[in-house]
């Protein structure tokens, strides 16, 4: 089976498109994680082929459905954006070995194929529709979306996984070559750190508003303190510690007003869901969390970096655009899990939603009010990457849970959970999803 | 002579992740010597200090990476010492602020790890 990469037909990126053809019509039911890890410690039994196996059977098992039951798979073939198989390190056979392999050896190494998958995972014998969501889990869960509506598939997995190696990260692969290629040349020429372009926005959002980077301190409390009720997650997983404001306000600059603690950090992971129609769902074993829409940004900036004005005009008109599609307002909005891997930039996409009705320039101030999970204006109940390490995929699981009520300790009690959004990455470039907890 | 000690933790004492070659008796050791000591590492100010409570070591300081200079500036010594495993977070920013460097090998050779230095 030849698996396409999800054509630019599967998403919604523009404005005026109506109501989502499939508002209501899909559905996730089931969720599964692997344990994380800081690195891969060589064994197959962790590695991200492994681990993705893991957390798809978890997934099908806690949906309830026979494996031959499902028709789909989306799958993120890139399993990491910067840690990558040194150039002329043998590869690891014993590992490789210990799988069906494909063309690639290091396919489930250090990426991940549906035909690896599939190969190792002979229960899913009626999968007839795969397709690569590129990038993130924001992006899988659009093609995903799209499909089971379209009909492609009736019930599919989605899984997105990363690896982490030891050693450093972002120093491998391009950024250890001789040249770069294309625009990168340009884009990179200085060698500025990945957060470089977030932590430009942020100061000019300081300037312009009359803000501070101390102010960032309760958002990245309030985050890890989620994070930390989050079993699936690294931190809860390894090193239950707390972020307090000393600590954050203490640690060094990576691309000054960008401390280490605003970058997520690298691990092993591996989160995977299970769609399906809503008419299948309602039979599954967990209560069923709708669609209502997907839509995603992809708006080009005019330079090497997205301004902050740039920025503003893009999340404000990914906001019309995830309302217009699920037919809802902000004040529809139970609470919110947009993306926070740089976390200086959690606050331009909440204000392009007019999250609670803020605007431009206010959340930051926002952040210093009452925005727990047991508060009327939770942010970030899942503690994102901040609280849980570098995924892009505790947003999407907490909103599932969270509309399931299976959040446990981390279950919003200051409002109902009936709606909810969560995507990204970039407050310009990413997908989002809205879920429900009624298909209306 | 008073001698001041700063560790980094990853990579390099063996409660780090990765573990270090540096034994925790080795840091009671110097402690015991009566050497000023402390971490400088990239974890929280408290999980450092959670980290020596767990192993009942009581330290002088506990500072982020880029704060060598802070602890020179508060300690008087006579020689200064950082311990670490990076070139570029340990070494450079020891040799920036003043300090003696030791990679974690040649600490565990050096006299002042040794029972009888």
């Amino acid at each position: 089976m030849t698996t396409a990469t999800a054509p630019e037909s599967m998403y919604r990126n523009d404005e005026g498109l109506g109501i989502w053809e499939h508002r209501g019509k899909v559905a996730a039911v089931g969720v599964g994680h692997a344990p994380t890890t800081r690195r891969w410690d060589g064994r197959p039994e962790t590695s991200v082929g492994a681990i993705s196996i893991q957390a798809l059977r978890r997934a099908i098992e806690d949906a309830g459905v026979a494996p031959d039951q499902i028709d789909g798979l989306v799958v993120v073939p890139v399993t990491t954006t910067g840690a990558f198989w040194e150039a002329g390190k043998p590869l690891p056979t014993d590992v490789i070995e210990s799988f069906e392999q494909t063309d690639d050896p290091l396919d489930g190494v250090a990426k991940l194929s549906t035909e690896w998958l599939l190969a190792n995972m002979p229960e899913l014998s009626n999968v007839q529709f795969t397709m690569y969501g590129p990038g993130c889990m924001s992006n899988a869960l659009n093609v995903a979306a799209q499909a089971v509506g379209d009909g492609l598939t009736h019930t599919c997995l989605v899984v997105k996984s990363w690896h982490n190696f030891e050693g450093r990260y972002y120093q491998g692969g391009a950024n250890a070559g001789e040249a770069l290629p294309g625009t990168a040349a340009i884009t990179q020429l200085w060698g500025a750190p990945a957060c470089y372009g977030t932590a430009l926005q942020f100061a000019e959002y300081c300037r312009k508003y009359g803000k501070s980077h101390e102010m960032m301190a309760p958002f990245m409390e309030n985050s890890r303190r989620n994070g930390l009720m989050f079993p699936e997650g690294y931190w809860a997983q390894h090193r239950p510690e707390e972020l307090a404001p000393e600590d954050y306000l203490a640690s060094r600059w990576i691309a000054k007003p960008a401390n280490l603690f605003d970058n997520d950090l690298p691990i092993m992971m591996s989160g995977a869901y299970l769609f399906s129609t809503a008419e299948r769902a309602a039979g599954m074993r967990q209560k069923p969390v709708y669609i209502l829409n997907h839509a995603s940004s992809n708006t080009r900036s005019r330079s090497l970096f997205p301004t902050l004005d740039e920025v503003e005009e893009e999340t404000a008109r990914t906001a019309r655009k995830i309302y217009e599609g699920a037919g809802i307002t902000a004040a529809d909005l139970s609470f919110e899990n947009m993306y926070d891997g740089f976390s200086l930039f959690h606050q331009f996409h909440l204000e392009g939603l007019g999250y609670r009705g803020i605007k431009f320039g206010e959340a930051l101030d926002f952040y210093q009010t009452d925005i727990s999970i047991e508060g009327p204006n939770p942010v970030s109940p899942s503690g994102g990457n901040i609280g849980s390490g570098r995924s892009r995929v505790w947003m999407h699981t907490d909103c599932i849970q969270q509309l399931q009520g299976r959040a446990g300790a981390r279950q919003v009690t200051g409002v109902k959970p009936e709606v909810a959004v969560s995507g990204g990455p970039m407050p310009s470039g990413g997908n989002y999803t809205v879920w429900s907890a009624s298909p209306d | 002579m008073v001698v001041l000690i700063s560790f980094d933790i990853d990579g390099t004492l063996e409660v780090g992740d990765p573990p270090g070659v540096l034994t925790m008796d080795m840091v009671r050791l110097v402690r015991e010597k009566g050497f000023l000591i402390g971490s400088c590492s990239d974890r929280t100010l408290s999980g450092q200090r959670a980290i020596w409570a767990q192993h009942e070591i009581e330290v002088d300081f506990v500072v982020s990476k880029h704060m060598l200079p802070d602890v020179k500036a508060q300690f008087e010594a006579d020689v200064y010492y950082h311990i670490g495993d990076r070139e570029d977070l340990d070494r450079r920013y020891a040799l920036a602020a003043g300090f003696e460097f030791l990679w974690p090998h040649e600490a565990v050779a050096h006299p002042h790890f040794l029972a009888t230095g």
